[in-house]
């Protein structure tokens, strides 16, 4: 999944053109911006993913009863999603570094998502609102981005056994 | 009560059996015969090979990991037996892929459904592909060893909730169904096929044919990437390997560098076409990668009154062909009806949505259904399946274009699988895709269905099967191996798995990898003197 963005495409959304470098990859432009060092604890995750991906699982879960009743939740949550993430292809590993810089740098959250403060204040309406433009988005990216956050955040949450009692499922049989 | 593990029993017994990433630096290796992937193809032929006395060695990318580690856990699972963590994907995203990356390659984690390959195919292969000598009279005794072998029989306990809606939903309108054959042995009927068999009732090639080879002496050397064949000329005399990181993610270990009068290639759609891409094999009409074909997924998801319970029982026992060859074998797409397990992290991809709307779909989850549509490709001019290219580090991926010929089956596929579904008394139903509702009634979905807009990454596509990219045929400007499995223009190496096909099979293709390998490796160790 390529998360390349082309000049036509930067074009549509308003970015004007000094960003409008023929096809190129978002990040490889702007790499200078985000550290590439796994933030503390984790093996994939950076410090600056760390941020959006917590305020976007509750609103990508929903109003689910361990979300607000176990401590933690958020943080196991993004712990399993780092370890899922370390035995990931190191080019998969990149794509996703990409689609959350683009959550990250101010120059591509505000346009994109229209979330143009810091990811701890937006509101939960905000955060629903930039995943339906997503989801139903004409542009490939986007869609793409929207499908690649809803199956990562919601994989790595209903692999935790505290995700399970409110779907039904009694756990894996003991051998 | 604790299984026993007759894969770590053997190694107590003195099997060669080598971690690659905890080797001396720069060891060389040599044997008569070099097989690279230790999944369908290559545990078929290394227990043939090794059989007949011939030396072989065994290169796995994947790590040893037996019933012993098995333990029911998804994301561990996804993690540690799947390629590329079980994230591996088309290159524009469209269609997710679960490929084995582990011992006994997919078949560790398949779902056991084991059918002979269809006459159709078959005859198709021979017709369009100069395919020759594996018509069905002549498989019939390699399927008939196979099925001995690996203990693939119809499954005779009832089929679980999941199934049984298949099996009502097909009776009440007048479909074809049947019951699947599996390859298990005294099976617990627990439905963690896809996790790794906890009991050793799967009988994959991490249970059968591997560790025959073992015992006949070969050598395994696991967590080892075949990075490059070394080629002179028209032979090939080396294969240069790397251990594999922890998490299987990076090539940082020891290079290890192999040497064998034959090399056997069996490392799968995608990663097999990948090797031969890497180290610039002879390609002159360049077929090498293309004709990559998937057997494309699409789902419908139903809700039930009663339990459904879908993660637990025998995963697949049911299946139906009523919509595979009624439109001829080169028509319109046909397609093999058939469910999934139904574990919550695996669903909560299918099922899609977000917040409200996910966690309304996930509270049902006990209550659930899903069938699924595999669609058979490379039957029609139109369907052309993918590419195999190499990424900038040189890791293959696959380039799959989605069309409107795929696009129609998608579609005929939906319909099939909700009237389905209402037929077996489901209360809602509703289509993977991303802007789907659950539809009350069947004349509701049908209209949902044809207001449905069919693209890259709204429908939600999945595939479990990774055929071709390395076809055969005896013809040399349109096939890359041989009706043999035999390289068109390096004397000394072999294809023998599931790249060989010169289309996707029309149903679930392990037991076609099995006995079209187990007839090709044994001629290649006649051919090869032993």
């Amino acid at each position: 999944m390529p998360i390349v963005l082309s000049r036509r495409e930067l074009l549509k959304l308003g970015l004007g053109t000094s960003l409008a470098v023929s096809a190129i990859g978002v990040t490889a432009s702007l790499a200078g911006c985000s550290s590439d060092r796994p933030a503390t604890g984790f093996a994939v995750l950076r410090d600056g993913d760390l941020a959006p991906l917590a305020a976007l699982l509750p609103i990508m879960v929903g109003p689910h009863p361990a979300l607000q009743q176990e401590q933690g939740a958020i943080e196991a949550a993004l712990h399993q999603l780092d370890r899922s993430l370390a035995s990931m292809s190191p080019a998969i590993q990149k794509e996703v570094r990409e689609l959350l810089d683009l959550l990250n740098l101010p120059l591509t959250r505000g346009p994109l998502t229209g979330v143009w403060g810091a990811w701890e204040k937006a509101s939960p309406e905000d955060i629903d609102a930039f995943l339906v433009r997503w989801r139903d988005s004409r542009l490939d990216l986007l869609r793409q981005g929207y499908k690649a956050l809803n199956q990562l955040l919601l994989m790595a949450w209903y692999a935790l056994p505290m995700a399970w009692a409110e779907t039904g499922y009694p756990g894996p049989p003991r051998i | 009560m604790p299984v026993p593990d007759p894969f770590l029993q053997g190694v107590a017994r003195g099997w060669r059996v080598l971690d690659a990433s905890r080797l001396e630096a720069d060891p060389v290796f040599e044997a008569d015969v070099i097989i690279v992937g230790s999944g369908a193809g290559g545990g078929v032929s290394a227990e043939i090979l090794a059989g007949a006395g011939l030396s072989v060695l065994l290169v796995e990318e994947g790590s040893l990991k037996t019933s012993s580690d098995f333990e029911n856990d998804e994301a561990k699972a996804y993690a540690e037996l799947y390629q590329e963590g079980a994230a591996r994907m088309t290159k524009d995203g469209g269609i997710s892929i679960l490929q084995g990356r582990t011992v006994g390659g997919s078949t560790t984690v398949n779902w056991t459904s084991s059918f002979r390959t269809p006459e159709p195919t078959l005859s198709h292969w021979a017709e369009a592909h100069a395919v020759t000598g594996l018509d069905a009279v002549s498989l019939v005794p390699w399927f008939e060893h196979m099925e001995a072998r690996l203990g693939v029989s119809p499954w005779t306990v009832a089929p679980n909730p999941n199934n049984d809606v298949l099996r009502a939903g097909c009776e009440a309108l007048g479909w074809h169904w049947a019951t699947i054959p599996r390859n298990v042995r005294g099976c617990w009927n627990l439905g963690y096929c896809g996790t790794g068999c906890p009991t050793n009732a799967k009988q994959s090639m991490l249970l059968t044919t591997v560790p025959a080879a073992l015992e006949a002496g070969a050598t395994l050397i696991h967590r080892a990437r075949a990075e490059r064949l070394v080629l002179e000329g028209d032979r090939v005399v080396g294969v240069e390997c790397r251990g594999m990181n922890a998490t299987l993610s990076r090539p940082e270990g020891p290079r290890l560098h192999l040497r064998g009068r034959h090399v056997v290639l069996a490392g799968g759609g995608i990663n097999t076409p990948g090797l031969l891409l890497r180290s610039k094999a002879p390609d002159p009409f360049e077929r090498l990668g293309k004709r990559t074909f998937l057997h494309p997924v699409n789902l419908t998801m139903a809700r039930f009154e009663q339990r459904i319970d879908g993660y637990y029982g025998a995963p697949q026992s049911v299946h139906s062909d009523h919509f595979q060859w009624r439109e001829g074998v080169t028509g319109p797409m046909g397609f093999k009806l058939e469910v999934p397990p139904m574990q919550p992290s695996i669903m909560a991809a299918l099922f899609g949505g977000h917040g409200i709307e996910s966690l309304a779909r996930m509270s049902r989850l006990s209550h659930s259904n899903v069938v699924i549509a595999l669609l058979r490709d490379g039957f029609h001019p139109e369907s052309q399946g993918g590419q195999v290219m190499l990424r900038s580090d040189g890791t293959p991926v696959l380039d799959y274009p989605l069309n409107d010929y795929l696009w129609d089956g998608v579609r005929r596929a939906y319909l099939a699988m909700g009237e389905l579904q209402f037929a077996a008394g489901a209360s809602a139903v509703m289509p993977g895709h991303s802007r789907a509702r659950f539809s009350p009634s069947w004349p509701d979905f049908r209209e949902q269905v044809k207001a449905l807009r069919y693209a890259r990454h709204d429908v939600r596509l999945a595939s479990a099967h990774v055929m071709g990219g390395c076809g055969l045929g005896d013809d040399p400007r349109r096939a890359v191996v041989d009706s043999h499995g035999r390289h068109h223009q390096l004397a000394n190496l072999s294809i023998l798995d599931g790249s060989l096909f010169p289309t996707s099979i029309g149903a679930n293709p392990q037991l076609s990898i099995y006995a079209v390998v187990a007839c090709l490796a044994s001629r290649l160790a006649a051919r090869l003197g032993a």
